[in-house]
């Protein structure tokens, strides 16, 4: 779905970014990339969907080179939620905004009204609002909506959920991973707070200065604790607290799990 | 590269009030206003590039003539056609397309627009914004609201020449083509990139405006700065060299 080949990138000539980059990630994955703010987050996503271009190496998007193609054509492929829901909306109602998008791909206007009239369903916004005058949380989901309207394989969330509150935040968070189950759409999301890359991401890529320092299935990479200290990120709670309660634990990365564990010690009569 | 930020030095024009420098710009564009000689004019511009390399500007003197030629070739187009005194030069059929009065005063006019508005954009270069404010403030005894919104004004060009880097970032994502050749294509996109930034820039006055406003905006005055903005030999130099070039630019180019 995604693939970087040697990618080398940088802002201005001096001070690089991205030095020589290989990864790649399957259909169907959801993918955090998480990482200390100035890492190259960010940047990276920008790379995948053409905004920026490599200085050296290819980055390829379902095999297209972002080098060759437009990314207004890129669009049709990849969704991009950015962390300012300001930045994109423009139009005076809810249904004009999220039609917008469609428009822009040059989708047919019957398929438009369709598409609109689910989504609102789905997410739940009332098609004559004002966005502009909307509260944080309703104007992230209208960005969403409208990204998501476009039935796009792979979604990039950058920080999605900076500065909503944790209703809001689960339910956009609940959408993506309803998609990524049932649809089988790709979700690369960057964030650093790592209670919701633990509630939701299958895996996992660490980035620090530029440089990828691992990448694996969450639940391996929250107990990898050099990793997570060198890229300068704070572990989720459970399971570093599993990780300190030793072997017994290693399979506990939830609430639930933790609970169970300890019943089950308190159970067995041990000491907790 | 950003045309119009500061650019730090301590060059003689660095080093001048900042009242001074805004005055001396003034003064170069009524020079270049005045100036009525097409030679003169582009004499003028080279000059103003020769002094721009004094503080280590020169190849922004040039970029900033090469974009500020483009608006002169409007003003050029549009003078050619409706000035119709002097002989017919083109003719079509029967109908005098321009005449040589019209070419001449087309040349002259987009050559003035580019020699009064060049020194203007240099000053960006060599002025801090917040000097200026409080220079004029402590010197003139401006009122600090009117420096204030206008030195503002300036500060937030480059802010908002990133902010619609951005939105046009935003745009491109959801697949809008910015680099259609299509006319009425190209209109219907000033819609997605302005509205965003009209209400971001709402928002960031009405947030800037309640800040200024808790730091005692309303109490500031001229005796509020602490830096005082004293006029040196220097200042009394350059204005007495730029009143002296009104006098040439009057008397050589009428
Ligand atoms: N538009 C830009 N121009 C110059 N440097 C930038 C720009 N955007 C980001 N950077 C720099 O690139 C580095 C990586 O930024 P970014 O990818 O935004 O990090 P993250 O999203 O991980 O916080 C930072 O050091 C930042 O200062
Ligand atoms: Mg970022």
């Amino acid at each position: 779905m995604i693939r970087f080949e040697n990618v080398s990138f940088g802002y201005s000539e001096k001070r690089p970014i991205l030095n020589d980059l290989s990864f790649h990630i399957e259909k169907g994955d959801f993918v955090a990339l998480i990482g200390a703010n100035g890492a190259g987050k960010s940047t990276i996503s920008r790379l995948v969907n053409g905004l920026l271009h490599p200085t050296k190496g290819h980055v390829y998007l379902n095999g297209k080179d972002t080098l060759k193609t437009p990314s207004s054509t890129l669009a049709r492929d990849c969704g991009f939620l950015f962390q300012n829901p300001d930045r994109q909306i423009c139009e005076n109602t809810v249904k004009d905004e999220i039609a917008f998008s469609m428009k822009a791909q040059g989708w047919p206007s019957d398929l438009i009204a369709d598409r609109t009239r689910a989504v609102l369903e789905t997410f739940d916004l009332d098609p004559e609002w004002f966005p502009f005058s909307r509260s944080r949380g309703e104007r992230q989901r209208i960005a969403l909506a409208s990204v998501l309207a476009c039935e796009p394989g792979l979604l990039i969330l950058d920080e999605p959920t900076t500065g909503l509150d944790y209703l809001e935040c689960i339910r956009i968070m609940d959408h993506v991973t309803g998609l990524n189950q049932e649809k089988g759409v790709t979700v690369l999301m960057v964030s650093h707070d790592m209670e919701l890359v633990q509630s939701y991401a299958k895996n996992v890529l660490v980035l620090n200065h530029g440089q990828i320092l691992g990448q694996g299935p969450t639940n391996e990479m929250m107990k990898n604790v050099e990793v997570l200290k060198k890229a300068r990120v704070l572990p989720a709670q459970i399971p570093e607290l599993a990780l300190r309660f030793g072997d017994e634990f290693k399979d506990v990365f939830t609430v639930e799990d933790m609970l169970a564990a300890l019943r089950g010690r308190a159970g067995k009569g041990g000491a907790l | 590269m950003n045309l119009l930020n500061y650019v730090p030095g301590d060059s003689f024009l660095h080093k001048l009030n900042p009242v001074t420098k805004l005055l001396a710009a003034f003064l170069y564009g009524i020079a270049a206003i005045i100036c009525g000689n097409v030679f003169a004019e582009v004499g003028l511009i080279i000059l103003m590039i020769l002094i721009s390399a004094t503080c280590g500007i020169a190849k922004r003197a040039i970029l900033l003539t090469r974009n500020l030629f483009f608006l002169g070739l409007i003003m050029f187009v549009i003078q050619l056609f409706f000035v119709r005194d002097g002989e017919p030069l083109a003719v079509i059929g029967g109908f005098v397309l321009f005449t040589t009065g019209g070419l001449k005063s087309a040349l002259l006019l987009s050559l003035r627009v580019i020699a009064a508005m060049l020194p203007l954009m240099l000053l960006f270069a060599i002025t801090q914004m917040n000097d200026l404010c409080n220079a004029l403030v402590k010197r003139l005894h401006l009122p600090y609201r009117y420096a204030f919104i206008v030195t503002t004004a300036f500060r937030f060009v480059p802010i908002f020449a990133t902010e619609f880097h951005d939105i046009q970032d935003a745009q491109k994502a959801r697949g809008v083509d910015f680099d259609t050749k299509n006319i009425f294509r190209k209109i219907g996109l000033v819609a997605p990139l302005c509205v965003p930034l009209l209400v971001s820039s709402l928002k960031k006055v009405d947030v800037s405006a309640m800040s200024a406003e808790m730091r005692g905006f309303e109490l500031r005055g001229y005796k509020s700065g602490y830096k005082e903005y004293p006029f040196g030999v220097r200042d009394l130099v350059t204005v007495a060299v730029l009143v002296a070039l009104i006098a040439i630019t009057a008397l050589w180019g009428a």
